[in-house]
């Protein structure tokens, strides 16, 4: 009976994924009833937290933390295609993602990644810089590019392999895709992005890749110490590569969410306007900003906790309040900077020492 | 005194007259402050160092310990007096600087000062080098051998900015030695060390001259280097990644101390959980919450609480949520910018999760509006720092074994444990919490209120840096206690020695 009503559920979500004219808020309320059934503990905070459910809006969003200290998802242990698995800690095991099936999750990711970075229908060998879904079966990550590089790409070569990264494979397939004059795609986090240009400098390698090569990147700097300015993470990519900077898009997204947000750049050039601030926020997800220490929701512009209503998520509860702090300008999020807080804080012992919520998920 | 430009930087007279500035915003951008700062290169650091070195030569030569200790305990007591403008600056000052309320700052400024006062900085060295002469001539130590202590040359100190007065009594360690002083401010509270500087010099211009207050982005690799290769001391508060970095630039020869990010925790025993005494108790807890708003490494993040007092664990946390709300206006918070209010919500999410499950007989105490203060309490032992800006986890437990084990991972990272029990109780409980390892175990409510002539980190605060001069009477017999036993000393013709 259940895995009935999740098969119906998955085919109406992924019908609205796809695009079809469907209520996404009486859908979102059903999602709702069925997660409060189906997943006992996220069932238990509900009826702890008390009041009705009418809108989406009040829907009791899970603290992402709890995916770390609890079971989260609607289908049973062991009967699941995959686990993604979110960063440990120091104390904390690292959290866990369970899906039976990854029907919803891939309609939304494809989707996705098509309209941002391929919003010309380019079908392009891609260089993934991490590793292969079999080297990191437990990352969403890496089953993303997998997805991506399987359904989208004409090909593509995986170059960190056996944990090490190996740059000799990314130099040549770089250079031979320069060589036929083909424009690729690259994949990968910001931190591996970020030492393979700064090798490309120190060794003074260069490449002219062709015009309509591009790059999805994701993850950022945090709780690393490293601080990666996006101007010249962007630059790089053009001063090392030969990419334009608006063919250099960031990602955000976590474990804990079926889909992922994608700066504007490269679609705003395909349709030939100026690119708007922020990410994209996917229309089957709503995110709201609420303010920080009163929690009520924020106007328009004003910064606040973000809080995500993500109807990707079909088996682990659909609300999400993160520790991510951004703000909601013409409907597109805008994260907060990434100050290196921890470090500034001085003798006192940072927090995300022990509970790192980092979103990475490599 | 709040109007116009802040000189957050300290260079003696020669110095000031060639040095260029800037001014620059610090703070948030809704509420920065403008502070004119003075230029540091790579060139002029190794001037700077030299001129430092003059200044102190010239000291020496001219002021004894003593003198300079009385010095510096004048200045003491114009930060300890209301109406001196020294005071009023600091105060004014660091509440621009946004980061604490100003009863808060006051607090801090009492506490840091008063120890200094009226012979303090003379009974402090007492304490760690025997006697404060020692710095001026030999000197018995308690084994009756004369001795001389020297301070380094010159000592570079790093500052961080978490807690108001930090840069206080490091100043005066290095000072107090006759050892100059480089010190480097953080971008959070550049403000309290440049005016410490220059009341020192209103007091006594060489021994001003004898100290630079220069403020740059830490992690700037050429500054730090040109910095750290030079100096023949450091002593350095900061992050992980900071702490790291210094300890890899900083000259080998150099001694070095550096104090790395910490938190404290607290015990009270069933001992102290009476009826009666229960709302002075919570007020003890709260007070050490409260003050600097969990920024230090004092704070205490969680509060182990035994069971079988005459009020249980779970009484005592009602008590210490009444005592927080109270001190929402008795000692008020500085409201947390929103990537810190939005740890704190996720953190009272989770609580109200694991509440919901009770799992561990979570429940959730917390402000009614805000994040102005946060308890979660639970059934048994565990170490997790929490994300500070009174946040606090209260666990209920049986016994201090439980509490021992709990920490036993976590030791490198807690500073203090405020202990409250009575009597024997109070002995046998210390000892156990000293053998963990944990540098200082103290009485709730003292926290805040290290003594001078403590540790911090586990290390005295001039010891680390004194080199000695030995003067022995010669008198002592050669080669005793190490010759084994004459019976055993077959003498052969071969191996035989001189008696």
């Amino acid at each position: 009976m259940n895995s009935e009503e999740l098969r119906e559920l998955e085919r109406e979500l992924v019908g609205l994924v796809n695009g079809a004219d469907v209520d996404a808020e009486a859908l979102s309320l059903r999602l709702h009833r069925f997660q409060t059934r189906m997943i006992p503990e996220y069932g238990a905070y509900v009826r702890h937290l008390g009041g009705t459910v009418e809108t989406w809006r009040s829907i009791p969003a899970v603290p992402a933390s709890a995916f770390r200290t609890h079971d989260l998802s609607a289908s049973r242990n062991g009967g699941e295609a995959v686990v993604f698995e979110t960063s440990g800690t120091t104390i904390s095991l690292p959290g866990r993602v369970r899906l039976r099936s990854t029907r919803l999750y891939e309609a939304s990711l494809l989707r996705s990644f098509s309209r941002h970075l391929l919003p010309d229908g380019a079908r392009l060998r891609a260089v993934v810089f991490g590793p292969t879904r079999e080297e990191a079966p437990r990352s969403s990550l890496w089953f993303m590019a997998d997805r991506v590089v399987r359904e989208l790409c004409s090909g593509g070569v995986w170059i960190v392999q056996n944990g090490e990264p190996r740059w000799d494979l990314a130099d040549a397939e770089l250079a031979r895709a320069e060589e036929e004059r083909r424009p690729i795609l690259l994949l990968g986090t910001t931190l591996l992005f970020q030492a393979y240009l700064d090798r490309c400098d120190r060794k003074r390698v260069r490449f002219r890749l062709r015009a309509g090569s591009r790059a999805m990147d994701t993850g950022g700097a945090k709780g690393t110490g490293i601080e990666i300015r996006r101007k010249e993470f962007t630059f790089a990519f053009s001063r090392v590569l030969g990419i334009s900077p608006s063919h250099v898009v960031n990602e955000y997204g976590m474990a804990e969410m079926g889909s992922q947000f994608y700066e504007d750049r490269l679609l705003a050039e395909h349709e030939r306007r100026p690119a708007r601030e922020g990410f994209v926020i996917p229309p089957w997800v709503r995110t709201r900003v609420l303010h920080p220490e009163t929690m009520r929701e924020q106007p328009g512009g004003a910064l606040g906790v973000l809080v995500h209503y993500d109807l990707a998520n079909l088996e682990t509860p659909l609300a999400v309040q993160t520790e991510d702090v951004g703000a909601l300008v013409n409907g597109r999020l805008i994260l907060e900077g990434r100050l290196p807080e921890a470090e500034r804080r001085g003798c006192s012992l940072p927090f995300e020492r022990f509970v790192d919520r980092e979103r990475a998920r490599s | 005194m709040t109007q116009g430009l802040f000189d957050a930087f300290y260079l003696p007279p020669a110095l000031a007259e060639t040095a260029e500035t800037s001014v620059q915003r610090f703070g948030p951008a809704h509420d920065s402050v403008e502070l004119r700062l003075a230029t540091v290169s790579p060139a002029v650091i190794p001037d700077w160092i030299e001129a430092l070195r003059t200044a102190r030569a010239e000291l020496i030569a001219q002021r004894s310990a003593a003198e300079v200790h009385r010095t510096l305990e004048r200045v003491a007591q114009r930060f300890q007096n209301r109406d001196d403008a020294a005071r009023r600056n600091a105060v004014d000052w660091l509440a621009r600087m946004g980061r604490f309320s100003p009863p808060m700052i006051e607090q801090a400024l009492m506490d840091t000062f008063e120890p200094l006062t009226s012979g303090g900085v003379s009974r402090w060295v007492a304490s760690e080098l025997g006697s404060a002469s020692a710095l001026d001539a030999p000197t018995p130590d308690r084994h009756g051998v004369p001795r001389l202590a020297f301070g380094p040359e010159w000592m570079l100190q790093i500052y961080a900015g978490n807690v108001p007065g930090l840069p206080v009594w490091p100043f005066y360690s290095a000072l107090a030695m006759r050892t100059a002083l480089f010190a480097k401010t953080s971008s959070q509270e550049p403000v309290l060390a440049p005016l410490l500087a220059r009341t020192i010099a209103e007091e006594d211009p060489l021994l001003g001259a004898c100290a630079l207050v220069v403020w740059w982005k830490g992690g700037t690799t050429e500054l730090d280097r040109a910095a750290l290769e030079r100096a023949p001391a450091v002593l350095a508060f900061g992050g992980e990644n900071a702490i790291t970095s210094i300890a890899r630039e900083a000259n080998p020869e150099a001694k070095v101390v550096l104090q790395g990010p910490k938190v404290s925790v607290a015990y009270v025993a069933s001992s102290s959980l009476t009826r009666t005494g229960l709302a002075a108790l919570a007020a003890r807890a709260a007070y050490d919450i409260a003050l600097y708003d969990q920024q230090g490494c004092l704070s205490p993040h969680a509060i182990y609480v035994e069971r079988g007092g005459q009020v249980g664990p779970a009484a005592f946390a009602s008590a210490l949520g009444g005592a927080l709300e109270q001190l929402r206006d008795g000692l008020p918070r500085r409201t947390p910018g929103p990537r810190e209010a939005a740890r704190v919500q996720l953190y009272r999410a989770q609580a109200h999760f694991e509440e919901a499950l009770d799992d561990r007989g979570t429940r959730v105490l917390a402000s009614a509006e805000g994040t102005d203060w946060t308890l979660v309490y639970e059934d048994g032992a565990r170490f997790e720092p929490t994300p500070a800006y009174r946040t606090v986890r209260v666990h209920a437990i049986s016994k201090p074994e439980e509490v021992v084990e709990a920490l036993r991972p976590a030791v490198p990272w807690i500073e203090a444990i405020g202990l409250d029990a009575k009597g024997s109780d109070r002995r046998k409980l210390a000892a156990a919490f000293a053998a963990t390892g944990v540098p200082r175990v103290t009485s709730l409510g003292s926290l805040q209120r290290p003594e001078l002539t403590g540790t911090h980190g586990g290390v005295h605060r001039l010891l680390p840096f004194v080199r000695w001069s030995t003067i022995e009477s010669g008198a002592a017999k050669r080669g005793t206690g190490k010759r084994p036993p004459a019976k055993s000393r077959r003498p052969s013709g071969k191996n035989r020695k001189r008696g």
